[in-house]
């Protein structure tokens, strides 16, 4: 029975996304954004907090994106999106009190 | 007779269940199928496992007076071209599977095969070159004997242990991701996902991007965050 299940629906995918153009120019900003995050390592007179801090936010932005577009999140409801971006957002905000608990002592 | 009515009808003669899209939208998680919504879940899980490996990774970095060279004849980089090579690799594997993703919605299984293929070679390529960084399987292509003989131990260091930990742990989400899509794969080219049958492509399409999605934030702050 499960497998006639499997093959038999016709599904309504009218409601589905799909759009190669923005697939394509999200995997390009990708590959801008990977060769940047590798380039800027090895540019000499930045210091350490700031290439930190470049990297994170890239590294951020390319995660996004593949959420919001390779995953669909951005065609999900807004309950479903925040849902899952707002757990997500707990360990960066923790990771942010742990750096600040870290300036605090140290200073 | 449209597509509602027709899979009434089979519903009707067949006892079918009726598709995951025909239920009315629900009022927060529209048309979302219960099979996405518990991926989403099982992902929100998972990526809090991954979080606090890193978490614990920069404590212990942030916290330690030296991170690099604490043990004599350790590496003191771990090859940031190669592994952006990797990166590439797995971005690349996420388009062809929104690619496999889009032909699926549109009917197309042969194409569905064949980006779900290239996928899948992303993903045994991604593997190999692991195997390569750690262990110099492929010493002959890339003429280095790999991390452990250059003396980065599991157990050695914190920056050993971490980096073993957590770069493992997503190879370990690599290759389950890969044996999913060879299943994904077997069963589309079995005509099981035909007739725009998206459901099953798009769960195992949400496990794949998120081991993209982790893989970025691993090379951001395993790889390229200066010593």
């Amino acid at each position: 029975m499960s497998q006639d299940h499997d093959q038999a629906h016709i599904t309504d995918t009218s409601r589905v996304h799909v759009d190669r153009k923005e697939y394509w120019f999200i995997f390009l900003m990708l590959f801008i954004l990977t060769v940047l995050e590798v380039g800027v390592v090895f540019v000499e007179g930045i210091s350490k907090g700031h290439i930190v801090a470049v990297l994170t936010i890239m590294a951020l932005v390319k995660a996004a994106l593949v959420g919001l577009f390779f995953m669909h999140l951005n065609h999900e409801t807004k309950i479903v999106r925040w849902g899952v971006i707002l757990p997500l957002m707990v360990p960066f905000f923790y990771a942010a009190v742990l750096i600040a608990d870290a300036i605090v002592r140290l200073a | 007779m449209s597509a509602h009515a027709e899979a009434g009808h089979h519903d009707h003669d067949h006892h079918y269940e009726r598709p995951f899209d025909q239920w009315p939208d629900d009022a927060h998680t529209g048309h979302a199928s219960m099979g996405k919504l518990g991926m989403w879940i099982f992902l929100l899980s998972d990526a809090m496992t991954f979080a606090g490996f890193l978490l614990a990774y920069g404590i212990l970095r942030g916290g330690a007076d030296q991170w690099v060279g604490t043990v004599i004849n350790e590496p003191q980089e771990f090859g940031i071209n190669f592994t952006a090579g990797l990166t590439f690799l797995l971005i690349c594997s996420s388009v062809s599977m929104v690619m496999a993703y889009a032909a699926c919605v549109e009917g197309n299984r042969k194409r569905t095969v064949q980006w779900l293929l290239v996928t899948i070679l992303g993903g045994v390529l991604f593997l190999c070159g692991q195997a390569q960084e750690y262990f110099g399987t492929f010493e002959f292509i890339f003429h280095h004997k790999g991390l452990i003989h250059d003396g980065l131990i599991f157990g050695e260091s914190h920056r050993a242990t971490t980096f073993y930990l957590i770069t493992s742990f997503h190879g370990m989400h690599v290759f389950s991701g890969t044996l999913y899509l060879i299943i994904i794969c077997y069963r589309t080219w079995k005509g099981k996902y035909d007739g725009g049958n998206y459901n099953h492509i798009e769960m195992c399409g949400l496990f794949w991007h998120f081991v993209d999605l982790i893989w970025i934030l691993v090379f951001t702050f395993i790889y390229l965050i200066p010593a």
